[in-house]
């Protein structure tokens, strides 16, 4: 095992920059360490460790944030804005309490992310500093908003509970009149998540698409899904990029409800209990597989799945990319998703 | 309460250098700088040692692997571990706990180069009211306004724009303005949220206006016995003084491990909350307590009553019945600069724990008291400098922004508060806390005592006094978050940085606790000092 362990790591070496197989793998052992094999999770270790960063509503690199808690449902919120222009240094104290009392914009249209971060529904907050990070720079690279939704994580809190924070959020979101914008004014929500997060996109987008809610598309970005069945993918790539099989098993025993198995729809979109898209108004998709990610079968099958139920679906797939890859901008893997990112939404 | 903005100004020669949007340069950094990749992931690691981390990072994985989970799970419930942001001396504490016979090249560098040191102005939390029901069934795709949501945010406007014109010395505006926030908070639910908080900068805008804006009022002084009276309110309505308490306790006791004489001293003695604790602690410590001495700082009493010696005499009973060698003294000061270092007897022989719950800020009025306060701590030789502070920083030179930081605050602290909803007379609790603000917003030169600052703050200010810190483990951690269930409250947060405690509201850390301890003075013969 010993030596399959450094091909591993030397394979893993060879395709990504330095600092990501530093920061991915740094995660992987302190998550090994925080999964206990019965189930249970550390979640005092985990909050000592996770890397937390404070909102600051003074403008980086023409980004600011705020936290909002929403009183009726205890979740938070973490907005992402880019300054205007010409107050970016020096500003006017206070000045930016006018931007709450106006729409983004009156004119153009302004899109706002919903961004659901990863974990595996188990790591990680809104406020961790890796996805805080990443948000500032969809922010500024989208020149809209971005709002991170703190949803309540698993084993603690299973399905549906990640689900239903983010119906709360979308909701949450399209009524607020600060983020309106166009000439007919609406807020123009686009769903968006890493892993668990992607996967919690899909099944607000189903909702809102239920419930008449508008979503104008969905951003995937490597989503956790799988099933019983084991694919091809998680087979070959087994350990070899920073994720193991059993990993992935545990985290879905820890978010599935006690006794169901992968087959439940929340993991196997479209397998034996997955619902029927066709002729539903679902929003489009950008669905990113990462070449090296041993999820990827399970991602294909859902692009497939949209496919086939008629939506319009686009797939990204970055053949040399690992998990994580977006992380840090130190790869070609992370400008190529920039780049579609942006065409995504301003299409 | 609505959501608001805070504006503040960007410290002096501060911007947040975590990686900006996209950053490609191509210029290799300083060697021994700190990585800016990393940086922006929340962890420190020199680029020149990026290769090495690494290396340790492959070797710990083929232990785990060696592993058995049971094991790995057992070993993590025994061990103690310290700022994670550290990453390469996180991956060397597994290492050892995994009990390797890993050889470290070079000696792993204790890092007390806070030049590094990004600067994270503290932000703030907005909070979305109490949604007015839906007008349209459950969900409306027009957007819904809930009315108190527009009213919040137009009070906190105002409340801006006020404070701006008191700052500009616009009184005739300021005065106009005033008047509007009345009736605004006269449309608002005042018995929470920004109605309530709101209410109270109101308050102290208008004592600032009416009195005077430029020198600052003058608060009037309460008895030692009202001053308790709310101090005691406050301690009970929400656990930001048990936190200070429990996580300075922890700190001390682990400080004076081994230690036969112990001498703790109390910057602010209060009615000894802290204390009994720690006493029982030290009874309980295998191999027995130590002799502990306690020397308790105070205002002189301004009612006839000695509370320092009745507090003192408390203490001594409690420790007398668990048997703890025990000995009090009292040291009557105004303020802390008042205090010569030959009133505390400190001796020699003894392990000191210098003791600073939200003392420290008070020195950072006009003239250099807290640098010489530093100074004679420093020459106490103490084992442990425990301090906690406000988490924010309430000492800015313009007013508005000093204003503003406040507002955000101090909404928080009470946001915090109000959900606290098992203690039911708060009123007390919110009168300490008003006592606060009114001495941020309507105060001035050494009236002003309240001159919180944050954390990043306070470590440039020890370090260059020549204190180096003590690391806060996940041990302290793991406690403080089982103190937090004590509290009905759910939304409290202990949070980790850099090997400091934090305890906040949400996302919002309010209170900052660190431990720090004395480097040595260099010889005068060798320093011709």
């Amino acid at each position: 095992m010993a030596g399959s362990n450094e091909i591993n790591a030397n394979e893993a070496k060879k395709v990504v920059p330095l600092h990501t197989w530093i920061l991915i793998s740094n995660f992987k052992l302190a998550y090994n360490i925080l999964r206990r094999p019965d189930g249970t999770f550390n979640r005092e270790l985990a909050e000592f460790l996770d890397r937390k960063v404070a909102a600051n509503t003074v403008p980086v690199d023409g980004v600011y944030s705020f936290d909002i808690v929403d009183r009726a449902t205890s979740l938070l919120n973490r907005i992402y804005r880019c300054a205007p222009p010409d107050t970016d240094s020096g500003r006017q104290p206070g000045a930016g309490i006018l931007e709450l009392e106006n729409p983004l914009s009156t004119t153009e249209i302004v899109p706002v992310i919903i961004f659901f971060h990863g974990g595996s529904f188990t790591h990680s907050s809104a406020n961790s500093a890796i996805y805080d990070t990443f948000c500032r720079r969809l922010t500024a690279l989208i020149n809209g908003v971005v709002v991170s939704v703190n949803y309540r994580r698993s084993p603690e809190h299973r399905y549906p509970c990640a689900y239903e924070d983010g119906w709360e959020a979308l909701k949450w979101v399209h009524s607020r009149s600060w983020l309106l914008s166009g000439k007919n004014p609406k807020v123009h929500v686009y769903l968006a998540g890493d892993s668990s997060g992607g996967n919690i996109a899909h099944h607000v987008a189903v909702r809102a698409a239920e419930s008449g809610v508008e979503v104008l598309g969905n951003i995937l970005l490597h989503p956790l899904f799988g099933g019983e069945e084991r694919k091809e993918s998680e087979n070959k790539l087994d350990g070899k990029y920073f994720v193991r099989v059993q990993d992935r098993d545990w985290y879905w025993r820890a978010f599935l409800p006690e006794g169901e198995d992968r087959d439940h729809p929340a993991c196997n979109i479209f397998g034996p209990h997955g619902i029927d898209l066709k002729g539903v108004k679902f929003p489009k998709s950008l669905v990113v597989v990462a070449g090296l990610d041993l999820v990827q079968d399970w991602q294909l099958a859902y692009v497939r799945g949209l496919e086939e139920a008629e939506q319009q679906v686009k797939l990204l797939f970055l053949k040399k990319a690992t998990i994580g890859f977006y992380f840090l901008p130190n790869n070609e893997h992370f400008y190529t998703l920039m780049d579609e990112i942006k065409s995504f939404v301003t299409s | 309460m609505g959501p608001y903005d805070s504006s503040i100004s960007p410290a002096a020669g501060s911007s947040n250098s975590s990686s900006s949007a996209c950053s490609s340069s191509t210029k290799p950094p300083p060697p021994d700088q700190m990585d800016h990749l990393l940086a922006g992931a929340g962890y420190k690691v020199r680029s020149n040692e990026l290769n090495q981390v690494a290396e340790r990072l492959q070797h710990l994985e083929t232990v785990m692997v060696k592993s058995l989970p049971v094991d790995i799970s057992e070993m993590v419930n025994d061990a103690v571990y310290y700022n994670p942001t550290d990453l390469a001396s996180w991956v060397d504490s597994l290492l050892t706990e995994l009990n390797t016979n890993v050889t470290v090249p070079e000696p792993v560098p204790v890092n007390t180069d806070l030049s590094d040191l990004h600067e994270f102005p503290s932000g703030m939390n907005v909070y979305g009211s109490n949604h007015a029901p839906e007008m349209h069934g459950e969900f409306s795709q027009q957007a819904v306004t809930p009315l108190e949501e527009d009213v919040s945010i137009r009070l906190v406007h105002v409340l801006m724009t006020c404070a701006e014109a008191v700052q500009r010395g616009d009184l005739s505006l300021a005065s106009l303005l005033i008047d509007d926030l009345q009736a605004l908070l006269g449309r608002v639910n005042s018995g929470c949220g920004i109605g309530k908080v709101g209410s109270f900068f109101v308050d102290a805008l208008s004592q600032r206006v009416v009195n005077s804006p430029e020198n600052g009022v003058v608060q009037v002084e309460l008895t030692a016995y009202e001053n308790e009276i709310l101090y005691h309110h406050y301690y009970e309505a929400c656990p930001y003084l048990k936190f200070a308490h429990f996580t300075a306790n922890q700190a001390i006791l682990e400080a004076f491990d081994g230690q036969d004489c112990v001498h703790v001293i109390d910057f602010n003695l209060m009615q000894g909350l802290q204390w009994p604790a720690l006493i029982q602690a030290l009874a309980l410590r295998p191999g027995g307590p130590p002799l502990l001495r306690l020397t308790g700082i105070g205002p002189p009493s301004n009612d006839g009553r000695d509370s320092l010696r009745e507090i003192g005499l408390k203490l001594a009973e409690l420790a007398r019945s668990v048997n703890v060698r025990f000995a009090f003294r009292g040291v009557a000061a105004s303020r802390l600069d008042d205090v010569k270092p030959w009133m505390l007897q400190v001796s020699p022989k003894e392990a000191v724990a210098v003791n600073s719950i939200m003392q420290l800020h008070k020195l950072l009025g006009p003239g250099p008291p807290i640098d010489l306060v530093l100074d004679w701590i420093r020459d106490l030789n103490p084992r442990i400098l425990m301090v906690v502070e406000q988490e924010s920083n309430h000492n800015q030179p313009e007013f508005l922004d000093r204003f503003t930081e406040s507002l955000y605050y101090y909404s928080t602290m009470f946001d915090s508060l109000d959900a606290c909803t098992a203690q039911p007379e708060k009123s007390l609790a919110e009168l300490y806390i008003q006592r606060e603000i009114c001495n941020v917003v309507c105060c001035e030169g050494s009236a002003r005592v309240e001159r919180h600052e944050p954390l990043v703050r306070w470590r440039e200010r020890l370090t260059s006094a020549g204190f180096a810190p003590l690391h806060l483990g996940s041990n302290a951690f793991k406690q403080a978050r089982m103190l937090l269930t004590l509290f009905s409250a759910e939304g409290y947060s202990v949070e980790e940085n850099e090997g400091c405690l934090t305890l906040g509201w949400h996302s919002r850390p309010l209170i900052a606790a660190s431990a720090w301890q004395a480097i040595p003075k260099p010889s005068p013969a060798t320093m011709g000092r």
